[in-house]
Parts: structure tokens; C-alpha cells; sequence
């Protein structure tokens, strides 16, 4: 029997290898740093980097950059702190992550007088909340959370959250809302006419129980899927990023994209130094790069950026500068909020999200 | 035990008797053949298992801990905080949904070892089994997503039922889809268990009970069924610690109500609270959960002697 045992060993081994492997092979897959000159590694958004991107880099400056992406704030932090990014030099966090990451001394200050151009970005991004004088960020990017539906099928265009909680019936399963419980309570608790940020129990209670009621039409919750979904008509209206919401649009243009009245949440990704940095000359040469209106403007429409850059914006097509979705007007951007660390609260709104996506 | 040269895997193969062995290898090297056999995977046990387990013990004992603090070990309160109620439904539901794909593929993988092992023509079966095996091939991914072409509702089964001028089914984001795409990742591992047990099963037992007067029914529940027995339960016990582990099938294919410990896992380590040492603890109940399990396999697993 000598055999099965050896074989149960394996399995025990193996098994528990998968078991374990859950926490941390996520948090730490490359380690090691590279401090050559010519060569810089960038830890990015898929959607924002591309090889025509990287050889306009490659010309102008001869450094040449490799990047690696993720799919999540949450991932790329976990992946820093385990000692896993140790070899990036430029870092893409959203708004509130620039926040945490702060908190926890993971950025370098940004020298000002080795950057061109800052002095063009919008007045709105000069100070932003989650980085004041943006002293250890860059904006990049900015949008916003909103609902896509397909305006063949939905006849009176939805307006506001509340739209999906009047047409349960006729939208049972055909609505999916974002994978994120920040985003999906903020929304509901905004409807309500709360903060996107609340700290009060009672109204993360409420929040909770009217998301409760929607929760039989909700198809799932998702941050990608929908998309190959709401195009194939599976899907009548989805929560989404205005980021995703362009790229959808595009193909079908029958897919409209709206801003809620009642608010939902404003975001911005930002370009950050870590500490870490193996080749900080490349990486500030690549933020001045970026801050160029003739890169900028170029990239912003091959990638769908909304630039927060008045330099850039000038040098954007009419029909570009015109795009709502791309480009909001003011009025609806009043009722919307950023979302921001909680701190022990946030304990509570995990705890009714496990309850709800569990029953 | 390294005297007896019989117990030691390798002599088995080594060509000559026993007795040639025992000249070329002086006895007080004896103990260097197991030591040399097991240090690499000992090694690698040790550094890719074990001290990483140690470490994922270690951060479940802090409370309260969020990325960038101290990892302080000072007490139970994440172990104490899996009995709340909330949680242990959540565990109860995945070991539910672990449990009913073992049953599943143990019902559906049975009839196809059976017949691969026992009736399909011998020089068939090579061909069958990776035929079975084929899918494996692919990323778990990617046919969870095929699932999902399949399912929705403007899918292939549904344009097949409405084709047919039937009414369409409601099948995407619901528990069964969940189950069927847990059963069809993981039937390949119980069929090929099984196979090899059923592959071994002794035919002149099945002609004495025949001889013997006993119907097929009584055969196969008094004499197949105790030969592959611990086939039976090692198949059933992989399918089952995959299908605890398995977030991917919930997450895809299960909708709103997705739930599984180990997206909860995930959730501590990956989602807004980075509560690590509770991850942890949830981890560590996921390890003692299929450590029981496995201990009962080998408990009850070996063929009584």
C-alpha cells in the first residue's frame, strides 16, 4: 500500500498547496529590482498602456519601459506590500488608493520643478481632496460611476438610481450592478439622499434593506462580464465606469450611458513615484511625457482618457471635446461625490455585503 | 526500518538479491537512501507548504490587522468571529455546493469508468481517457466562460429551445449553473480515479458470485462496490477539496448570490476592509476542514486487510 500512501501525501500536499495559495501567491509574483538607466517597469491599468504608446516613449527618451497590469487598487497594494513590486518605478492608483497609499509612506514626495507643465491641468485638479497640491500624485484620468442600458429595449430613458427599483418587474435578472460594495451602497445611499461616503449606521442599514429589495432582479454583481453581455442583449442595464461605458457605446450605439441625477461617485487615476523606485530620471521623464499636449491628446482619444489637462483638452476634436460621456457638463457633476477611505466603518459595509451576496 | 531492504521502495528495483545489495552498501549508510530520496520534495514541502502555512497561522491570530501593521499574534477573536452566524452559513453553503458536485460527478463519472475500465474495447480505452481528460487542457477560465455562452439567456440552449418553439429557461446566475459548471471542471479527476480502481477490479470475484448464485444487484453492492471502495474515496475526496477551493464557477456563473468561503477569503485579503488576520483565520478553517477530510480517507479509505 506503499503507493497509496505516497499518492495520499501528494494530494494532501498538492491540496493544501491550493488551499493556502489563496492569500498570498496574489500579492507576490515578481521580486528583484533592475536599476539600469535605459529600462523602467511600469505597474498599470490594462487599458492604459499600449505598444504604440511604449515605442513613442522608447524614441523620444531611449528608455524602454516594460509594463505589468492589474485589475484592481486592492490587488496592486497587496502586491507592493508583500514585496512583489519592489521593481516598478510609475504606479497608477485611483484616487482614494493615492490615499492609502500615502498613509502608509509607500509614495515619494514629487520634486515640482522637475515637472513641465503642471501648471495646465484644470483648476479642479490643481488641489484634489485625496492629495492636496497633489504633492505625491499626477491626474491622469477621470470619471465617473453611472448606469448603461440599451435604449432599443428601454423606451423612457432611466434618469436616476431609483429608475431600477420602479422597473423590477420588467428588468428581473436583465440588471447587474459593479462587483464593489463601495460603489453599489454609495449609489443606494446617495439615492437615499445620503453621502456616497456615509459613516452613519442607520444609514447603511437603510441602504442595505433597499438594496435587499432589488436584490431578486439583480443578475449578479460584476465589474467586466456585463459588457460582452449587454452587447449580446442578455443584459438591459448595468451599473458600470464611464471608462467601460465608452469603449461599449462605441460598438453599439444603441447602448446609452447616463449620469444618475441624485449623484454617484467621481474618480480620477493618477500616476504616483512608490518608494521603491529603481529608476526615478525614467520616471519622471515619463510623467513629463505624459503631461505633453501633443502625446496626451493623441493617446486620450486612441484610449478614451478624459484628460484633466487644459493643454491637452485644446488640442482635442470638436466632436471629442463634445462627448458627455467622455466630458460631463459641470451641472451634472454637482451631486457627485469621491469616494474615500472609511476606516472601521468600512467593517460594516463588508459585513452587509457578505450578507447580501450570500442569501 | 532501513535494515529490512524489503520496506525500502528502491531496492525493489534494483537488479541481483538481497544479499548483493548488502555488500556494495555498507550498513551505517543506510540511513543516507531515504535521506537523499525524500530531501528535495521534503525541501520543497517545507519552504512552499509548510512555512507559509505557519505564516497564514501566524497573521490569523492578530486581530484586526490591516496591511502595514505588525503581525503581534494576541488571540482567538478572528476564530471567534467565524461563529457568527453570517459565516458559517457561508462555509455551510460552500461545503453544500462541494458536497452536491462530489455526488454529481460521482453519479455521472461511474457509469464512464465503468464502462472505460470493464467494456469499452481494450484498445480504445488510451483514446477515451484522453478524450475525458482533454478539457483539462484548456484554462478553467476559459470554460467557465463557455459555460456562460451557453447558459444565457440568448445563448445556445435557449436558442435551441425557442427554435424548437419552446418556452426559454432562466438558467445563468443561478445555483444549478454553478453546479454544472463545478461537475464538468471537475468530473475529468473523478473518471480517471475511478478508472484506475475499476482498471484493477478482480474478474475472478465477480465469476464466483455469479457461480454463486448472486444477481447482478448483489454483485455489484457486495463485491464491486468493496473493491473500489478506496477509489471511490479518494476521487470523492479531491473533487470535493477542489470544489471548496473553487471561486471561479460561483463567482461566473452563480449571479447575485455567489458567496463562497473562499471569494471570502479573498474579500479580506483583496476587498475594502484588508482585514488579513481574519482572511486568515477563514483560511486556516478551509486547512483543518480538508485535513479532516483527508484524514477520514485514510482512516476509512484503506481496504480492510
Amino acid at each position: 500500500m506503499s503507493n497509496r500512501r505516497q499518492f495520499l501525501q501528494a494530494l494532501t500536499a498538492l491540496s493544501s498547496l491550493l488551499m493556502t495559495s489563496c492569500g498570498w501567491k496574489l500579492g507576490n509574483v515578481r521580486s528583484g529590482t533592475t536599476s539600469s538607466s535605459d529600462q523602467m517597469y511600469i505597474y498599470t491599468w490594462t487599458q492604459y498602456s499600449d505598444q504604440e504608446l511604449l515605442d513613442a516613449f522608447l524614441a523620444q527618451t531611449g528608455i524602454k519601459v516594460l509594463v505589468d497590469v492589474y485589475d484592481s487598487n486592492e490587488v496592486m497594494l497587496a502586491k507592493l506590500l508583500a514585496g512583489g513590486a519592489n521593481a516598478y518605478s510609475l504606479i497608477y492608483p485611483s484616487d482614494y488608493m493615492v490615499q492609502k497609499m500615502q498613509a502608509q509612506g509607500l509614495l515619494i514626495g514629487l520634486n515640482n520643478d522637475r515637472l513641465i507643465g503642471l501648471d495646465q491641468l484644470f483648476p479642479q485638479f490643481q488641489n484634489p481632496t485625496y492629495d492636496p497640491n497633489n504633492r505625491h500624485s499626477i491626474p491622469f484620468n477621470w470619471g465617473t460611476t453611472g448606469l448603461i442600458y440599451n435604449s432599443a429595449i428601454l423606451k423612457d430613458a432611466p434618469e436616476d438610481w431609483d429608475y431600477l427599483w420602479q422597473n423590477q418587474k420588467t428588468l428581473n435578472k436583465r440588471i447587474t450592478l459593479l462587483n464593489d460594495v463601495r460603489e453599489v451602497m454609495g449609489a443606494v445611499l446617495r439615492m437615499l439622499g445620503y453621502s456616497y461616503n456615509s459613516k452613519d449606521e442607520n444609514q447603511i442599514k437603510q441602504a442595505y434593506e433597499k438594496l435587499l429589495e432589488l436584490k431578486p432582479a439583480i443578475a449578479a454583481f460584476d465589474t467586466d462580464a456585463w459588457q460582452n453581455q449587454i452587447l449580446a442583449g442578455d443584459l438591459t442595464v448595468a451599473m458600470c465606469y464611464s471608462v467601460d461605458a465608452l469603449k461599449v457605446t462605441k460598438e453599439n450605439p444603441q447602448l446609452k450611458y447616463i449620469i444618475p441625477r441624485s449623484g454617484s461617485s467621481l474618480w480620477t487615476d493618477t500616476i504616483v513615484i512608490p518608494k521603491t523606485v529603481s529608476n526615478i530620471e525614467g520616471a519622471y521623464a515619463w510623467i513629463n511625457f505624459m503631461l505633453q499636449p501633443e502625446v496626451a491628446s493623441v493617446l486620450s482619444q486612441r484610449m478614451n482618457i478624459a484628460t484633466p489637462n487644459s493643454a491637452v483638452f485644446e488640442q482635442l476634436p470638436e466632436q471629442v471635446k463634445n462627448n458627455p460621456n467622455l466630458f460631463p457638463s459641470p451641472s451634472l457633476l454637482e451631486n457627485c461625490e469621491r469616494i474615500t477611505p472609511l476606516g472601521d466603518i468600512e467593517d460594516l459595509y463588508e459585513r452587509y455585503w457578505t450578507q447580501l451576496t450570500s442569501n | 526500518m532501513p535494515q529490512k531492504n524489503n520496506s525500502s521502495p528502491i531496492s525493489i528495483y534494483l537488479p541481483g538479491n538481497n544479499a548483493d545489495i548488502k555488500k556494495t552498501h555498507s550498513p551505517q549508510f543506510n540511513w543516507l537512501q531515504p535521506l537523499v530520496l525524500l530531501a528535495p520534495s521534503g525541501l520543497w514541502l517545507l519552504l512552499l507548504l509548510v512555512l507559509p502555512t505557519l505564516l497564514i497561522l501566524q497573521l490569523s491570530l492578530v486581530p484586526n490587522i490591516r496591511p502595514g501593521d505588525i503581525v503581534n499574534p494576541s488571540g482567538l477573536d478572528n476564530y471567534i468571529r467565524i461563529f457568527d452566524p453570517l459565516y458559517l452559513q457561508v462555509i455551510g453553503r460552500s461545503l453544500w455546493l462541494a458536497g452536491e458536485t462530489t455526488m454529481i460527478c460521482l453519479i455521472l463519472g461511474f457509469p464512464v469508468a465503468y464502462w472505460i475500465a470493464q467494456i469499452a474495447p481494450p484498445r480504445w480505452r488510451n483514446l477515451l481517457l484522453i478524450g475525458f481528460v482533454l478539457p483539462l487542457w484548456t484554462s478553467s477560465l476559459l470554460r467557465s466562460y463557455a459555460w456562460i455562452t451557453i447558459l444565457r439567456p440568448t445563448g445556445l440552449v435557449n436558442s435551441l429551445l425557442s427554435s424548437l418553439g419552446l418556452p426559454t429557461l432562466e438558467l445563468l446566475h443561478r445555483t444549478p449553473a454553478v453546479l454544472i459548471g463545478m461537475t464538468y471542471s471537475l468530473l475529468p479527476y473523478m473518471v480517471l480515479i475511478l478508472y484506475a480502481s475499476l482498471e484493477k477490479l478482480d474478474k475472478r470475484l465477480l465469476e464466483a458470485a455469479a457461480d454463486l448464485g448472486a444477481n447482478d444487484i448483489q454483485t455489484f453492492y457486495q463485491i464491486t462496490v468493496p473493491q473500489i471502495l478506496p477509489g471511490i474515496a479518494a476521487a470523492s475526496i479531491l473533487v470535493f477539496m477542489t470544489g471548496l477551493g473553487d471561486f471561479i464557477n460561483p463567482e461566473l456563473l452563480g449571479g447575485a448570490s455567489s458567496m463562497t468561503t473562499a471569494r471570502l477569503v479573498y474579500n479580506q485579503f483583496l476587498g475594502v476592509t484588508q482585514n488579513w488576520g481574519f482572511g486568515s483565520a477563514l483560511s486556516m478553517i478551509l486547512i483543518l476542514v480538508v485535513s479532516i477530510a483527508i484524514a477520514l480517507l485514510i482512516r476509512f479509505g484503506e481496504p480492510r486487510k
